[in-house]
């Protein structure tokens, strides 16, 4: 115990001596430890933000549909209406701090048309009531509204239908598609509004009309889809996890929004994996400052550690006074580290980190148009792992020199000046 | 029946070769030597005819290529890193020609550095400290750093430190060559009156005529060898 305290006392005072060298060496880890920080937060933020736009244009977080629905997209492989009332409840009684949100749609493939040509649509019956809150769509209306209660033969389709079908706000176009019959069905609706997502295979295709509609037009009760919006994709696997338990599988299947959106996940993925090489990269720059700095202060005071060695201390306690130095340098580094990049972070947090000028216009990645404003979001479990790693570069870094210092001679050390 | 004392120091066939190139250098070469407990006793020699390797071997800094060195009886060569470590602390002391003080330590913290290593505890080591400076002229210098202090100070502090965990033998190597010197006879009167007080076993490796003078023994080493001894009348 005295040992180890006279150790730490040692390594303070040489830590001190040289304080301006061992207060860049600490700014270098620090400084690495913040960004390390920011870029995941940033990530973290920017992942959150790709998902939940991919999710509320697509089919949620968790998605229920009949089994062999998402093969097939037929209305012969539909929820029933007791199936869809059992995949409510299971979803009202998901484990998450909000209650989820559930939207009940009926979607179906088909054509839109016009006077002036036609187009393959996907087409989504929606509850007025409820899409607003879960899709961005409705913000993103460039003329007219979005579909309102009470709204019957109304369509909301993109600024790329409408351009090559030439409608426009008010403009009544035609709906054909399969209905649960087998017969080909055509819905006549009039144009509410009109939208930009910036994706044009959306922007083309994707038209929502009211769920009463769909369900009359195709002659369908339950539904094909209920899509459940999240408020983190965190909860994910713990919601399908739950509402599985709550359905029965041969009449509902559900998935995560990973199965979903296979290309929304690979491009996160892809993403991840650059972020872990542009880490590993920070980590290196960090680890040789370090193990520079640190190994410089052994070579400087070379005569220092042959003295110890004269004067008491083992080799084992001559490199543990170098790497308590280490350990004092890498906890400050630290603390200092942390705060310094939940402070960076605390910046950004109100108006995002705007890229627009790098990201080209209506920049979209699996289907999803990036917001180019990245806004931090502060995972504790990814600022404690950055803080791990970190500590462990500190800890590495300081051992090499450490070991040095134990092996030296100390016949010869003391004679070096 | 009294239990007979080791002497503080004796080797047998003590050999340090250093393999080098073109041929390796043989620093020490058969060196027989017993240095009994009080004594005084200096290594004179050129350079370059071991001293300061003897010194290193008797200390444990190094290891002889061949031989032993016993320290009050105990065989120090076979020992391992660790156990060599207890041996210097609690029973040799060494004061380097260079002062070798930590720099980032003061005069007092220098001074009793070994005493911290030996968990003695820190009333203790403030009075033994304190009593030590008094002696040797150094009251009022403990708060201050290496830097701060003369040549001749900072030997006296090394010194201080080596003698103050009260070790059985205090190595010296060459401690005046850097002093002037009036300092070099006021920290020989230093070493001197511990000798006889303490009595502490002092060996040195020394140029210096006035060490010489006062060694109760004198060896000459040339070549690695022991080539001839003479007492004398110091200590």
């Amino acid at each position: 115990m005295v040992r180890l305290r006279t150790l730490v006392w040692l390594a303070l005072r040489n830590l001190g001596r040289e304080l301006r060298r061992s207060a860049l060496t600490a700014a270098a880890m620090a400084i690495g430890l913040a960004l390390l920080i920011l870029s995941r937060t940033l990530a973290d933020g920017a992942h959150e933000d790709w998902i939940d736009a991919g999710v509320r244009l697509g089919a949620g977080h968790v998605t229920i549909n009949a089994p062999g629905y998402r093969d097939s997209q037929s209305l012969d492989d539909r929820l029933s209406s007791a199936q869809l009332r059992a995949s409510l409840a299971a979803v009202a009684d998901s484990p998450t701090p909000d209650t989820p949100l559930a939207s009940v749609r009926v979607t179906t493939r088909g054509l839109a048309s016009s006077p002036e040509g036609a187009l393959p649509a996907w087409i989504l019956g929606v509850d007025p009531t409820v899409e607003p809150a879960f899709s961005r769509l409705g913000e993103e209306v460039v003329d007219g509204r979005y579909l309102e209660n009470g709204d019957r033969l109304h369509a909301y389709i993109g600024v790329g239908m409408a351009e090559r079908l030439g409608v426009r706000t008010g403009s009544r176009m035609v709906l054909t598609a399969q209905a649960a019959s087998g017969d080909i069905e055509g819905q006549l609706v009039r144009v509410v509004g009109i939208y930009r997502t910036g994706v044009d295979a959306l922007d083309q295709s994707l038209v929502h009309i009211p769920l009463g509609t769909a369900r009359s037009w195709l002659g369908v009760e339950g539904a094909t889809t209920v899509a459940v919006l999240l408020t983190h994709s965190s909860f994910t696997d713990a919601v399908v996890e739950e509402v599985r338990g709550g359905v029965d599988p041969a009449g509902a299947e559900v998935v995560g929004w990973p199965v979903t959106h296979p290309d929304l996940y690979s491009a996160l993925k892809l993403d991840d994996g650059g972020d872990w090489a542009f880490h590993m990269i920070l980590f290196a720059i960090v680890a040789l400052a370090i193990l520079n700095a640190v190994f410089m202060s052994v070579l400087h005071r070379q005569r220092e550690m042959g003295l110890l060695r004269a004067l008491g201390l083992s080799g084992r306690e001559t490199g543990l006074v170098v790497f308590t130095e280490g350990v004092l340098l890498t906890m400050a580094s630290g603390i200092v580290g942390v705060a310094l990049g939940l402070a960076v972070v605390w910046i950004f947090f109100r108006d995002g980190l705007d890229l627009s000028g790098l990201w080209p216009q209506d920049f979209n990645l699996g289907g999803v148009a990036f917001d180019p404003v990245l806004h931090p979001v502060i995972e504790v479990k990814h600022v404690v792992q950055s803080v791990i790693m970190t500590a462990a570069i500190g800890l590495f870094a300081s051992a090499y020199p450490a070991w040095q210092a134990g092996r030296l001679d100390p016949a010869e050390s003391v004679k070096v000046e | 029946m009294g239990e007979r004392m080791e002497p503080a120091v004796r080797t047998a066939n003590l050999w340090k070769i250093y393999p080098q190139e073109p041929r390796p250098v043989e620093a020490v070469r058969g060196v027989d030597l017993v240095v009994e407990n009080g004594e005084f006793v200096a290594m004179a020699g050129p350079s370059g005819s071991g001293k300061t390797t003897v010194l290193n071997l008797l200390g444990g800094l190094t290891a002889p290529t061949e031989g032993t060195v016993r320290i009050g009886g105990q065989e120090i060569t076979a020992l391992s890193d660790r156990q060599l470590a207890r041996v210097r602390l609690n029973r040799i002391g060494f004061v380097f020609q260079s002062y070798n003080l930590l720099p980032m330590l003061t005069a007092r913290e220098n001074a009793e550095f070994t005493l911290v290593l030996q968990g003695v505890p820190r009333r203790e080591r403030r009075e033994r400290v304190g009593k030590l400076f008094r002696e040797i002229g150094l009251a009022g210098m403990e708060d201050r750093f290496p830097l701060k202090l003369s040549g001749g100070q900072q030997q006296r502090v090394a010194v201080a430190r080596a003698v103050l965990g009260e070790p059985d033998l205090v190595l010296a190597d060459e401690p005046t060559a850097n002093l002037d010197s009036t300092t070099a006879e006021a920290l020989l009167d230093v070493m001197d009156q511990l000798n006889r007080t303490r009595g502490t076993t002092f060996v040195f490796s020394t140029h210096d005529p006035r060490v010489m003078e006062r060694a109760g023994r004198l060896i000459r080493l040339v070549d690695g060898r022991i080539e001839g001894e003479s007492i004398r009348g110091g200590a």
